[in-house]
């Protein structure tokens, strides 16, 4: 007999269950040992050392539980990302959020859990369960610092969250219903399938997850949520949680909902323009910069999930292929630009961080200024930063697919969003008027530089064109 | 492996953030690390000289830089012979420039960009893609900008850095033009590279029968415009003269001896082509040289700035280059070793000029005036001795090299008369530039003897002395090179031409420019080597104002072209413009306000929330049955 540790199934699960025991070990180191440095640097190790674990284990091609547990390339990166995501994140985590460091941390690990578990599975129920892990682990990390603001906002999200999470459930029972099966690959046979019923479970199943990346007209906890949580924790929810939030709807909806091509489409050509425009628009006039971030961050899930539009809405096996580059390099360049920018607002020691408090701030730290400012060009899609590359990608599969209207409103968008970027560059370099202090220490700046240098330094990853495209069949769906 | 070509190009781009950022602390490290850096250019210059000197296989080693595009390096011997003269001439100038620049409080500035402009250059002559070389010849434009508007807070230099840019822009767009006309008609053609130098100089002829020799004229004529614009050829020559207001070692490297000749430089790169298309590119290539070498050595008789006379010479010799090259259908390739002979003779003697003049500006406190110097070679010898060299080599009297090498331009010129039918279309060329001659011994010898001769006419002048001997070893060094660079006449023609055709003509014409020089020289000496010039008064002369006012070409492209063509379009375009942006603003300000209402959504009452939430999601399930249609 073989034993069930030794089995295939579990050693694809390793990297899972030593993040599992790394977080329970802190918890019981928790009673003695309060030093935040320990913990980052526990779970940094914890992560890498899960990122090989991944890349060792979990590189092949398996289907594990009757196709609800898929290994393969493009699960596989895009787990990369969101353990890459956490990573970015711990730098500074540790040294904003002083107490109580083991419990933030291990949830942490809990949260990256959930998040490999998510990243492989093609099951809804799968899916659910992963999903909820991570909502569970992010309302208490949004609630960590115990200030009112925190406790606000994660009441905020908490709630919403579970409106979301009902939905979810209430709409995997209706795929239920419709197909008789949980998974998503199965759905082949349109005829079969019981329309009224998928219909509500494409909608309800859509504000389910919609609700985590903050599409409109879900987005609303969104801005509140990012500017009362500590900083690590809005670059965490604007980054990390987005991606997978993503890469579950490309699931879902791709795959579980091939079916419904034309519904699919026409759900998120609506979705993305409405959300690309009020995210743009409404954070044109904003001044707090964190609320200005969490609004461009709505507007980047808008462009996001226009590729979901042309894998729906095109029959060119081209612009499939390229959406789906484009959906995987804008997700890597997202998690610094974005999750960089949320982390660079630290350096002002405030609670409600406004623009203006940035003026000066380039005299007193250029490079400092640099970075920030180089993540803001890659937000906006200016070349040569992995910003416009992601962008150009995207566009270019929209124009391929024929759907040149929706890269139009998107370019046009994107145009929009110049102003409020490069207004933050803008006041950087203006002389302030009055003495002002930053917190420049390292764990501010070094993340920011991280994430200017990787804005740019993605760039080469389009010469990793000919490698990812090739992995991208591996979403699990044809053109 | 990148080849060791590769740095002599990199060397000089490199070295220039380093000296730049070097020399903000130790003043003197700029320049010596810019002049570092292009010794080594030099070094591996020489270097790839010797190792490719034996044979007539070029270095060419590219990379595909993206689509059918491949950028890298390809020298042969036309390139190895730029390659040397550039870092030569440019090293001299950059050993000058440490103590022409030695008060500058920018001078590691200077020197940055002195080194990115040779580094640009070495880049320019070194490419293997013609748009490769477009970029280079950007860059180049780029620091000639930069660098001619170094004294930026003088009024004058700023405007002639702006006139500097914007008339050789001019030149540019018809040059990308052509680049962009003969990469679509080729890329029509499948071909693999079609900006390749290489490709397109090895199989002009079947370019030609693919794409047609009209084409192929339309194309040559357009790079000819991109060459007139860079080498300040009729009409695009009135950004020099201006571009004088910069520091004076940038006119020696850049307006005299480098830059200046990249025009020269890309019809001799392409020449195949103009060998294959219809005889009209290279006539009109040509007729624009020769003329020039006359209309632009007319004008520097009546100026009388020191260094706007060389600039003037400087537009007349590139002339003679140019004419070289437009008999490209009459003599084939040899046309190149005599026009890069040329070059190479007067980028050596140009850039003595233009240096002694730095030498003698120096000391007058860029005192310009000609007719206020006067007796200087009492006061300053050894400058004014290197001059009297540089002065009879712009001259070409024998045995100095440009008599080799300019006469031979000119006895070809009287070939191709005799070769093409004898008729008087076809003597044109010879007689401008034998009259061109002409006025070249008249414009040097009265710039000569105004300043070395007779009494000072300024306080200044009286008070001239000689600079320490040492800065003065890089001019001695360029005058030796003038006086015996003509001994290696033949071998250098055969050299980047093998087995080029000899120029053979009746004695009577052989002599004829001699005498014409000899001629002008006389009545020089007559004028100006006494003090008679300062009795004529020739303000009333109408062939003096025509001259004085440069054929009122600058006034048609200011007060005709410019203010009354191009100002009102840009004032009705500005006009349009305004209203435009008012419409933007009002855009802008309408778009933040329709922000500011989108953000009363968040009002942070959750409650809301949850019926903002159900109602977006019913709206979207209508939509969604609508247009979905199940």
């Amino acid at each position: 007999m073989t034993f069930f540790l030794y089995s295939n199934i579990l050693e694809s699960l390793y990297p899972e269950i030593f993040l599992g025991f790394v977080a329970f070990g802190m918890l019981l180191m928790g009673r003695r040992v309060k030093n935040w440095m320990v913990y980052t640097t526990i779970s940094i190790m914890a992560l890498l050392i899960s990122m090989i674990l991944l890349i060792l284990l979990d590189s092949g091609s398996q289907s594990f539980f009757g196709g609800a547990f898929v290994i393969n390339n493009f699960g596989l990166y895009f787990a990369l990302i969101l353990i890459t995501s956490s990573l970015y994140v711990s730098f500074t985590a540790g040294s904003e959020l002083k107490h109580d460091p083991e419990i933030f941390f291990s949830i942490f690990l809990f949260v990256n859990i959930a998040m490999i578990i998510a990243a492989f599975s093609l099951n809804l129920i799968f899916i659910f369960i992963a999903f909820e892990g991570i909502s569970v682990g992010t309302y208490i990390l949004s609630a960590h610092g115990k200030t009112r603001r925190n406790l606000e906002a994660s009441i905020k999200y908490f709630f919403t969250g579970v409106i979301a999470t009902g939905f979810i459930v209430f709409g995997s029972s209706f795929y239920y219903l419709s197909t008789g099966t949980f998974n998503l690959v199965s759905v082949a046979n349109a005829a079969d399938i019981a329309k009224p019923s998928m219909l509500l479970a494409l909608i309800l199943l859509f504000v389910g997850f919609g609700f985590k990346l903050a599409l409109v007209p879900l987005q609303q906890w969104a801005v509140d949520t990012y500017d009362g949580t500590k900083n690590p924790v809005s670059a965490f929810l604007s980054s990390g949680t987005k991606v997978l939030a993503f890469l579950i709807i490309l699931r879902v909806f791709l795959v579980g909902f091939a079916s419904m091509r034309t519904d699919v489409f026409y759900l998120f050509t609506i979705v993305s323009i409405i959300t690309m425009t009020y995210g743009n628009f409404a954070a044109l006039s904003e001044n707090n910069l964190k609320r200005m971030l969490a609004y461009s961050s709505i507007a980047q899930a808008g462009y996001l999930i226009l590729v979901l539009t042309v894998v729906s809405g095109s029959t060119s096996q081209f612009a499939f292929t390229v959406a789906i580059f484009a959906a995987m390099y804008y997700s890597l360049v997202y998690i610094f630009m974005k999750g960089g920018a949320f982390m660079a607002t630290g350096a002002v020691n405030k609670e409600k961080v406004e623009i203006n408090d940035l003026s000066g701030i380039g005299l007193k730290s250029p490079a400092f200024a640099i970075s920030l400012g180089i993540m803001m060009l890659a937000l906006a899609g200016i070349p040569p930063t992995a910003g416009f590359f992601a962008k150009y990608y995207l566009f270019l599969s929209l124009i391929s697919g024929n759907l040149w209207y929706l890269a139009v409103i998107g370019i046009l968008n994107s145009a929009i969003s110049v102003f409020y970027y490069l207004r933050v560059i803008v006041v950087m370099f203006r002389p302030s008027s009055e003495e002002r202090e930053f917190n420049l220490s390292n764990s501010i700046l070094l993340p920011v530089i991280i994430g200017a240098v990787m804005s740019i330094g993605l760039s080469f990853l389009i010469f990793g064109y000919p490698y990812l495209s090739g992995i991208v069949a591996g979403l699990g769906v044809g053109a | 492996m990148l080849n060791y070509a590769w740095f002599i190009f990199l060397t000089p781009i490199i070295f220039a953030p380093i000296s730049v950022i070097a020399g903000k602390k130790r003043k003197i490290l700029a320049g010596v690390l810019a002049s570092l850096s292009i010794t080594v250019s030099l070094i591996l210059s020489v270097i790839v000289w010797l190792s490719i000197r034996g044979t007539s296989t070029p270095i060419y080693q590219t990379f595909n830089w993206f689509d059918n595009i491949n950028a890298g390096i390809y020298v042969d011997h036309l390139a190895v012979v730029m390659v040397l003269m550039v870092s030569f001439v440019s090293l001299m100038i950059h050993l000058f420039a440490m103590y022409y620049m030695k008060d500058d409080p920018r001078k590691n500035t200077y020197f940055g960009e002195t080194a990115l402009f040779t580094g640009g250059m070495l880049g320019l002559i070194l490419a293997s893609n013609l748009l490769e070389f477009f970029l280079f010849w950007e860059l180049v434009g780029l620091c000639s900008y930069l660098l001619v508007g170094f004294w930026f807070f003088k009024p004058n230099a700023a405007s002639a850095a702006k006139k500097a840019f914007i008339v050789t822009r001019v030149g540019d767009l018809l040059f990308i033009i052509g680049l962009a006309v003969l990469y679509s008609l080729l890329t029509v053609h499948n071909v693999a590279s079609p900006l390749s130098i290489p490709y397109l100089i090895n199989n002009a002829p079947a370019i030609a029968s693919e794409i047609g020799a009209q084409n192929l004229t339309i194309i040559g004529l357009l790079f000819l415009g991109g060459a007139a614009g860079k080498s300040a050829q009729f009409p695009l020559h009135v950004w020099i003269p201006d571009a004088m207001e910069g520091p004076t070692t940038v006119s020696a490297l850049i307006h005299a001896a480098t830059m200046v000749t990249a025009g020269i430089y890309l019809i001799a790169r392409v020449l195949p082509l103009y060998a294959n298309a219809t005889p009209l590119a290279g006539e009109a290539v040509l007729y624009i040289g020769a003329f020039t070498a006359l209309f632009a050595g007319t004008i520097g008789i009546v100026v009388n700035d020191l260094k706007r006379i060389l600039a003037y010479s400087t537009i007349s010799q590139i002339g003679y280059m140019m004419a070289a090259l437009g008999m490209v259908t009459t003599f084939g390739e040899s046309v190149i070793g005599y026009s890069i002979y040329h070059l190479v003779v007067h980028a050596v003697f140009k850039a003595l000029l233009f240096m002694t003049a730095g030498v003698i500006l120096l000391t007058l406190m860029e005192l310009r005036d000609v007719k206020k110097m006067g007796g200087l070679w009492k006061r300053m010898p050894i400058t004014i001795s290197l001059m009297f060299i540089g002065s009879i080599t712009l001259a070409a009297i024998p045995p100095t090299a440009a008599f080799f090498s300019k006469d031979t331009i000119i006895d070809v010129a009287y070939n191709y008369f005799i070769m093409n039918g004898s008729n008087i279309y076809s003597i044109l060329p010879w007689v401008f530039l034998v009259v061109g001659a002409l006025m070249t011994a008249l414009y040097t010898f009265r710039m000569f003897f105004l300043v070395a001769l007779g009494k000072p006419r300024s306080k200044l002048a009286e008070e001239a002395k000689d600079p320490p001997k040492i800065v003065l070893i890089p001019l001695m060094i360029l005058a030796f090179m003038s006086l015996t660079l003509g001994l290696i006449q033949y071998r250098f023609y055969d050299f980047i031409v093998p087995n080029t055709t000899r120029v053979v003509v009746p004695m009577i014409i052989e002599y004829t420019p001699l005498t014409v020089v000899a001629i002008g020289v006389l009545i020089t000496i007559g004028i100006y080597g006494t003090t008679k010039w300062q009795r004529m008064h020739l303000e009333k002369n109408p062939v003096y104002r025509l001259l004085k006012a440069k054929y009122f070409l600058d006034t048609l492209f200011t007060r005709v072209i410019a203010e009354r063509v191009i100002l009102p379009l840009s004032s009705g375009v500005s006009r349009l413009e305004k209203g435009f942006s008012i419409s933007i603003e009002g855009a802008g300000s309408g778009a933040m306000g329709f922000g500011g209402i989108l953000r009363k959504i968040e009002n942070g009452v959750v409650e809301y929330y949850f019926v903002f939430l159900i109602a977006g999601v019913a709206i979207l399930m209508l939509l969604l049955e609508i247009l979905g249609g199940i």
